[in-house]
């Protein structure tokens, strides 16, 4: 077979941080039919980053990457300066290059200029595929600038592209052990480091990590689990009503996607409109001290270690009261939100047969039994 | 002599879904289970001659390499141009047209992981090695196997619209008709042989209507060429061409070429009618239907059995989905994916196989109030598509290929990178201490900066004092530095397959069930660390059953144990018989080491013979019985399956039945109510 080349030129699409999508249309989020938990625990992480990601596990052919990718139609606007390969904000520029004062080999993204120019782009999600190299993850040198002009210019990679945005991993247990440590770190630090051709670059890396998988092949390890704030399951739908519904609207979609995101077009809009509103608001809402104790106790209940527990529950009921457009959080946000948040963290028991959602359910029920 | 698509005999399921594929690419592709000789890839070969010329035919050989798959840096290219030149993997020189993939089952975990993400975004993007680049990548899949080498990942299988399964080939007609064909054949003798006595009657019925269709479509051509219709998917489009008498070659020839024209044309004929084919909401409803009730899971196999049922009608010419529409959806897409037969085993539901959650407990309500309100016409149309999947169902679910596999096979960590053995699969950064170095790949990642080095270096002296000058780098050809070294990652498929075999047997009611799940599920726990793969056989009443095929999915073997009914025989022989096959298959995907784990009374009183037999009460005879077993053990021992035997029984019931099986094992023996789980993990270890 004749080996077929092409020439592609790259650079453009990288340095601008805009990620090269496929052309086809996503399917719109508000069209998504049922599995509420995960619709939600991707709506929270909007609202608030810091409750740390969703990791989605379910049956295959139940519309995980299907919502991942819809979310980035629903997500709204954030300010960069312009053309900047981190979009990072104007105040953060500064603020670095004060510290840098030129002297990084990043300063070739430093724009001196006090003046910078901003520009709106919708919150970035990028899409890490199975098989991507830890040099395109992290960033590398510029291969064409090292053979043409033999200068070395650092390259930013996906951890760049996905600053300020969401980083989604399709089948994250299949993902290459040590790319999963470098994204765990950076993921942690908020930093991606790189050390390279004799260069070193520091730059920006916050991101919600969304994971999403298949218990069936083959199991995540624990370690990663826990670094997800929410731990969404789905299930194959099984009313033969939602089911006709998921069939139609998939069909339509196939046979005229243009016309059927316009359909959805209002939709789409009340909900970025909604989200706004909750991410204006969140600052002002309020979680009264017996709610937080409920959270508290229900996580001593549960004989979960650490706080990771209550923080998470914590943040996710006062998006999901944002969300809602209420400025308190109420004891049943709590236990709305508490099995996606809790169930990653329960104790591992090998003789424990019961669903962690159905202990976490139970001991809810307790609970409120108790205090009343 | 290549063989033309009507030439093929048998496999006729495959090449319906095959028509039906070209019909509706949305369909994503043919899954065809046939084993070695039965003319799968001959099959695949003759379809990629349905397609038009320039629709391209990849085929995708099981040992690719990411690099070939995916793309990569063309090294030599942009080294000539100084522009990054990427080189497009198989995947992407697929689009437009088929990727034929002859033995699913065997691709490498990483190499299916890919290719499930092309199917799903229709695109590859290459993100490696400085390259950031997205290809579209939409073909369609035509992938065989042969079901003795293992299955194919669900996960895989449940992207793939169609499912041919197996089918061996018993007729002694066709089995001669197969050889008959394959002969050369004389001039002039062709015609005897596609049309005279020996083509069977179907295939003479199709024959007839395809010619129809033939008529029917040269009469469209011209204004399926005109007025373009837009359809779906845009990937058959050439076969329209085809269909339009101008390029068509006329009827002249080979009579094989004939029919080759003629099933282009009813595919392109077909092609332009599927948009305007209509499915009644009853018919989607009754599809769905009996997708619950054969525990399909997740929701795209609904579109896929729509998709079939208007391709079908489509190309029987028909603009409205009927009866026969329907039952090939439930063919080819519904059952092949039935986790458990229609109407049996509710209990199997209720008793939350599946982790529900509260959501779907609601769900299950609502659909017992829409079953209520559910039409005549409905009953009729499910009833209907019910008998046809029980006509068609094998006796045993676990023949079925989603029934087989339960929760399917291995993730990736059932192969885990490593750097010492198995296939080479990749080269990584990393330290040459302790690896092994992949020259190629050094080399590749140094090439890139030589100019750049040489630069610095130059620097370098320039500043330094001018004595240094003297073992200049100028004067070496190549410099290759630290981070440039790739060390190679092996794929190692030679871990550990532990078997555990479990007793579930009436005697063991009494014996402790409980701790031998309870030791079970920890030794499985313990497996799930090393990262071995686990295979899961439970036996009880006249045979023993595989529950869990290998694979690293604790969670679905604890899930099995515990909804593990007792009662009934001790078929403990069918035990170590599939045991043994289970082994073997293992090796043949590599894992050459087996442990068999035995909890058990071993007291065995059911024979091997006893299924075919059929007898059921027959009186067993103890020294035969105890015969079998010692040979079965010795064949396990001859095959190097380590064994560990743990008794189950009760001291004071015992009568020495599990020591002397460990023995004929050649294992060690433990009993349970002395040893700790944790005592038992160590000696595995």
């Amino acid at each position: 077979m004749a080996v077929s080349t092409e020439a592609t030129r790259t650079r453009g699409a990288s340095r601008n941080g805009i990620a090269p999508r496929p052309a086809a249309v996503n399917y719109p989020f508000t069209a998504i039919v049922g599995q509420e938990e995960m619709k939600l625990c991707l709506l929270l992480n909007v609202i608030d980053p810091r409750i740390g990601g969703v990791m989605i596990m379910g049956h295959r052919g139940t519309g995980k990457s299907t919502a991942v990718r819809a979310l980035a139609d629903v997500l709204p606007m954030i300010t960069r300066v312009k053309g900047d390969p981190f979009n990072r904000t104007p105040e953060e520029l500064r603020i670095e290059n004060e510290e840098l004062k030129g002297g990084s080999d990043l300063s070739q993204f430093s724009i001196l200029n006090s003046q910078f120019k901003r520009e709106r782009i919708p919150v970035p999600v990028v899409d890490l595929p199975l098989g991507a190299t830890e040099d395109r993850v992290c960033g590398t040198i510029d291969i064409e600038a090292a053979l043409t002009q033999g200068v070395k210019r650092f390259e930013p990679g996906l951890l760049a592209r996905a600053n300020r945005g969401f980083l989604y991993i399709d089948e994250v247990n299949l993902l290459d052990d040590h790319l999963v440590d470098v994204l765990l770190d950076v993921a942690a630090s908020g930093w991606n480091v790189v050390e390279r051709e004799g260069i070193s670059v520091r730059h920006p890396a916050r991101f919600v990590l969304v994971g999403s998988g298949n218990p069936e092949e083959g199991e995540l390890r624990p370690q990663l689990l826990d670094r997800f704030g929410l731990h969404a399951r789905i299930t194959t739908i099984t009313d033969i009503a939602q089911r006709m519904e998921i069939v139609r609207r998939r069909r339509a979609f196939d046979a005229d996607p243009h016309a059927f995101v316009a359909a959805w077009a209002p939709q789409q809009k009340a909900l970025r409109r909604r989200i706004v509103a909750a991410q204006k608001h969140l600052a002002e809402v309020e979680m009264p001290d017996d709610v937080l104790m409920f959270a508290a106790e229900l996580c001593m209940r549960l004989g979960i270690d650490g706080h990771r527990g209550e923080l998470t529950l914590a943040r996710a009921s006062c998006a999901l009261a944002a969300f809602e457009g209420r400025r308190r959080v109420t004891r049943d946000d709590v236990k709305r939100i508490a099995v996606p948040a809790l169930r990653h963290r329960l104790r591992r028991d090998p003789l424990e047969t019961t669903d962690a959602g159905e202990r976490i359910e139970r001991a809810l029920m307790e609970l409120e039994a108790s205090k009343t | 002599m290549s063989l033309t698509f009507t030439d093929i005999v048998g496999l006729e399921t495959a090449k319906q879904a095959l028509l039906v594929l070209a019909v509706n690419p949305a369909l994503a592709g043919v899954a065809i289970a046939a084993t070695v000789g039965s003319g799968k890839s001959t099959l695949a070969r003759a379809f990629a001659a349905l397609l038009p010329e320039d629709a391209p035919f990849v085929e995708l050989p099981v040992n690719v390499t990411e690099d070939r798959l995916l793309g990569g840096l063309d090294l030599e290219a942009t080294l000539a141009t100084g522009v990054r030149v990427i080189e497009r993997g198989l995947l992407a020189r697929a689009h437009g047209g088929v990727l034929y993939v002859d033995g699913l089952n065997l691709l490498d975990n990483s190499i299916m992981a890919h290719l499930m993400e092309a199917m799903a975004n229709g695109a590859v993007r290459v993100e490696r090695e400085g390259l950031s680049a997205v290809h579209p990548a939409r073909f369609v899949l035509v992938g065989t196997y042969d079901p003795s080498d293992g299955e194919v990942p669900r996960g895989l299988l449940d992207r793939i619209g169609l499912i041919v399964p197996f089918a061996p080939q018993t007729d002694a007609h066709s089995r001669a008709e197969v050889v008959r064909r394959n002969q050369p054949r004389r001039r002039g003798e062709a015609e005897r042989v596609s049309y005279s006595g020996c083509m069977c009657q179907q295939e003479q019925r199709h024959m007839l209507g395809r010619a129809r269709s033939l008529q029917r479509a040269i009469a469209d051509a011209s204004s399926a060429r005109n007025g373009v219709r837009a359809l779906p998917r845009d990937i058959f489009d050439p076969i329209r061409e085809c269909a339009s008498p101008s390029t068509s070659p006329h009827l002249c020839g080979e009579v094989m070429d004939d029919e080759t024209q003629m099933l282009r044309a009813m595919i392109a004929d077909a092609r332009t009618r599927l948009p305007q084919v209509h499915i009644q909401d009853e018919q989607v409803q009754a599809l769905i239907q009996t997708a619950l009730s054969l525990g399909v899971e997740g929701n795209r196999a609904d579109v896929f059995a729509v998709q079939a049922a208007l391709a079908k009608a489509a190309l029987d010419g028909r603009e409205s989905v009927d009866d026969d529409d329907l039952r090939l959806a439930v063919r080819l897409v519904l059952l092949p994916r039935a986790t458990r037969l229609p109407d049996a085993d509710e209990r199997r539901e209720t008793k939350g196989e599946e982790t529900r959650g509260q959501v779907d407990r609601g769900n299950l309500e609502d659909r017992d109030e829409s079953n209520a309100t559910v039409e005549p016409q409905n009953e009729r149309l499910e009833e209907l598509l019910l008998s046809a999947a029980e006509a068609e169902l094998p006796k045993d679910v676990l023949n079925l290929p989603f029934g087989m596999q339960r929760r399917g096979r291995s993730g990736s960590r059932g192969a885990a990178l490593n750097n010492r053995r198995g296939r080479f699969v990749r080269a990584v950064e990393g330290d040459p201490r302790g690896n092994r170095i992949a020259l190629l790949q050094t080399l590749m990642a140094a090439a890139p900066w030589q100019k750049l080095r040489m630069k610095n270096e130059e620097l370098r002296i320039k500043k330094a004092d001018k004595g240094t000058i003297s073992f200049s780098i100028l004067n070496s050809q190549f410099s290759i530095r630290p981070e440039d070294v790739r060390v190679k990652r092996f794929r190692d498929k030679a871990g550990m397959l532990y078997i555990f075999a479990v007793d579930a047997s009436g005697s063991m009611a009494i014996n402790r069930m409980r701790e031998a799940k309870g030791a079970a599920i920890r030794l499985l726990q313990d497996a799930y660390v090393h990262r071995d793969q686990v295979a899961l056989i439970a036996f009880r009443g006249q045979r023993a059953q595989v529950l869990l095929q290998p694979s690293q999915s604790v969670e679905r073997a604890k899930r099995e144990l515990d909804v593990l009914p007792t009662g009934g025989g001790t078929p403990l022989a069918s035990a170590l018989f599939t045991a043994w096959q289970l082994a073997q298959q293992a090796r043949t995907r590599g894992i050459a080491q087996a442990t068999l784990v035995l909890l058990t009374d071993g007291r065995a009183n059911v024979s091997l013979g006893s299924r075919e037999s059929g007898v059921n009460n027959a009186p067993v005879d103890k020294a035969e019985l105890q015969q079998e077993i010692q040979r079965l053990a010795a064949l396990l021992r001859a095959d190097g399956i380590r064994a560990i035997v743990i008794d189950t029984q009760a001291n004071y019931l015992s009568r020495g039945e599990a020591p002397k099986l460990a023995e004929w094992l050649g294992g060690r023996y433990v009993y349970l109510p002395n040893a700790r789980a944790e005592q038992i993990a160590k000696m595995l270890a």
